[in-house]
């Protein structure tokens, strides 16, 4: 126990300097580039200030609209969470089996459709397959709805989570990398001396090496995607019109509102980060070797 | 072969002995070769479109031939002005061709640089290397780029240059890996002991004769990156703008017939790019599977 606190303040304490550092990045490059930013040109004590609000959740006003950050960001931001685990979920139930299956089978006959298509699907450019499934679903089926409910008669947003869960899980292109990755820890650890004496003494291999050949490397890969599947939400929340961060970023640019941008950008390296640290702890559960 | 019996045994050939021909699977054949194929009309579209030569007008409009099918004379059909699909995308090469190499280049030279020290001098310089590394990477690609657009406005020359940069600390971190491995191993000790000094082994040892593969793997897997970034800024209305030709611009433009049942004009230009993107792919983990000395089969 004491292990994983020890863990959980370091990675705090690395969270904490990373975000320091990436703030400052941005106000070097906000304060060297022309547009307006509150409190440029005042040196070091406007980017403590900056620092105060940021860490405090007070994030202040735009400067286009007038409006209070908090108020627009955080539903933005649980959208955005809503959609990026769904997605990385809906991954590793995709790809994970298909990784164990073509190493279990090889990549003989039932298993290369499978491998083909986890590459098809991550090289598809992610929008293209976005309008692709609006098509289709619109067209011959109409029973999901298309777009984030808004208004008075909103009904229920839940079924509406379930087309860009789907389309981002697909098309994040994480899935082949995990297949690979998984194929080829789990063909390793399958081909280990051990595995053969126990496979030779009748039990049953593929459980227990699964277990033992692909949980740290899937652990590791998958929290290393999460910049990359919050990249991937800018395009999807575009597709279908979803009130996340990722669209808010993207007016923000159009509108050159470098006070939420900078507030956007604090909120996905805070995810990413958190990402790390919950990666740390899992990593330090698993591995053998450090227990 | 054994032919006395007080002969021994030839020892198992180790993996890196065997003959990269020998080594391929398959499937690590087949994936190359469609890699290559790639590569190789990806280089002939370039061509031809510098040239110019071979190909219709890209920019030519013509009213009267709007949305035809493909046929012979239009070999992917015309879009919503009659321009030629076949043409600009053999011209859209050139959105992301130049762009995509200055990206890969930026990535490979400054994560072989900083792979390089930090693998060398783990005390002193890793540690601040790769603190300023994580920076770049605990931001998302496409919100770094967002804010890029915002600060410069830039060219899709400067995106690609911090498409460059966003990827390095990925590479540094595999050169840092590969380092640290090699330098404690026998034959960089004998070159050391034989008085080359320390940049020969550097070069010749380290970069040329053991990270190659690994930089030859994240080009081509740079480059589908690259694409892929194009396009999608390109779709959001902030990459290549409309009258010149690149991929995503043209998916962009078509997804709005695409309703009307017109649906060649987006799919076409994605079924490009899905297959340019996958033969880099695949050739990247093709080349991955032949280099790797873990898998020994």
């Amino acid at each position: 126990m004491m292990r994983f606190v020890r863990i959980f303040f370091k990675e705090v304490f690395n969270m904490a300097l990373l975000i320091v550092g990436v703030t400052a990045l941005l106000y070097l490059l906000f304060n060297l580039m022309p547009g307006f930013f509150p409190g440029k040109g005042q040196g070091v004590i406007e980017y403590l200030r900056l620092l105060k609000k940021l860490f405090t959740f007070q994030f202040g006003t735009s400067i286009i609209s007038g409006r209070d950050i908090n108020s627009i960001v955080f539903p933005a931001f649980r959208n955005t969470l809503i959609l990026t685990i769904g997605s990385i979920f809906l991954s590793i139930l995709i790809s994970v089996p298909i990784g164990i299956f073509s190493a279990y089978r090889g990549f003989k006959t039932y298993s290369w459709p499978l491998v083909i298509f986890s590459y098809i699907m991550s090289s598809i450019p992610v929008f293209y397959f976005g309008y692709l499934v609006l098509y289709v679903i619109s067209r011959y089926t109409g029973f999901l709805p298309i777009y984030y409910p808004q208004g008075v008669e909103r009904g229920n947003p839940v079924v509406s989570y379930v087309l860009p869960i789907l389309v981002l899980g697909f098309g994040n292109e994480s899935i082949s990398e995990i297949v690979r990755l998984i194929a080829n820890e789990l063909e390793r650890v399958m081909h280990t001396d051990y595995v053969i004496a126990s496979k030779a003494m009748g039990e049953s291999v593929l459980w227990s090496s699964v277990n033992e050949g692909i949980m740290i490397p899937l652990v590791s890969i998958v929290f290393s995607k999460i910049p990359f599947i919050i990249g991937g939400a800018v395009i999807v929340e575009h597709v279908f019109n979803w009130p996340g961060m990722g669209r808010l970023a993207f007016q923000a640019t159009l509108d050159r509102d470098l006070p939420v941008l900078i507030v956007i950008a604090f909120l996905a390296v805070l995810c990413v980060r958190v990402g790390m640290i919950l990666k740390e702890i899992l990593l330090s559960y698993i591995n053998p070797i450090e227990k | 072969m054994k032919r006395f019996y007080f002969e021994k045994e030839k020892p198992n050939i180790e993996y890196f002995h065997v003959p990269l021909s020998k080594r391929a699977s398959v499937r690590d054949v087949v994936s190359i070769g469609f890699g290559l194929f790639v590569v190789s009309y990806l280089f002939v579209f370039f061509g031809i479109s510098v040239t110019g030569t071979f190909i219709k007008d890209p920019m030519e409009v013509n009213i009267g031939a709007m949305f035809l099918s493909p046929s012979l004379e239009h070999l992917f059909g015309t879009d919503f002005l009659g321009r030629d699909i076949f043409s600009r995308i053999v011209k859209g090469t050139e959105a992301f061709f130049i762009p995509g190499l200055i990206s890969i280049s930026v990535s490979t030279t400054f994560g072989l640089l900083f792979g390089i020290i930090s693998g060398f001098y783990p005390k002193y310089f890793a540690k601040i290397i790769f603190f300023f590394l994580n920076i770049i990477d605990s931001i998302p690609r496409i919100i770094f780029i967002l804010i890029i657009i915002v600060l410069f406005n830039p060219s899709i020359y400067l995106i690609m240059t911090f498409v460059g940069i966003s990827s390095i600390p990925k590479i540094a971190s595999y050169i840092k890996s590969k380092v640290e491995v090699l330098k404690n191993q026998h034959s960089i000790e004998a070159a050391r002991a034989l008085g080359l000094s320390q940049w020969a082994i550097i070069f010749k040892h380290i970069i040329w004769l053991s990270t190659k593969p690994v930089l030859i793997i994240r080009a081509t897997l740079g480059m589908g990156e690259s694409i892929l970034i194009e396009t999608s800024l390109s779709y959001l209305g902030i990459g290549v703008q409309e009258p010149t030709p690149s991929w995503g611009n043209m998916v962009a433009m078509g997804k709005d017939f695409f309703f009307q049942g017109k649906i060649w004009l987006s799919t076409i230009p994605a079924g490009v790019i899905l297959f340019t993107i996958m033969g880099l792919y695949l050739l990247g983990d093709g080349l991955n599977s032949i280099y790797n000395e873990k898998v020994s089969r």
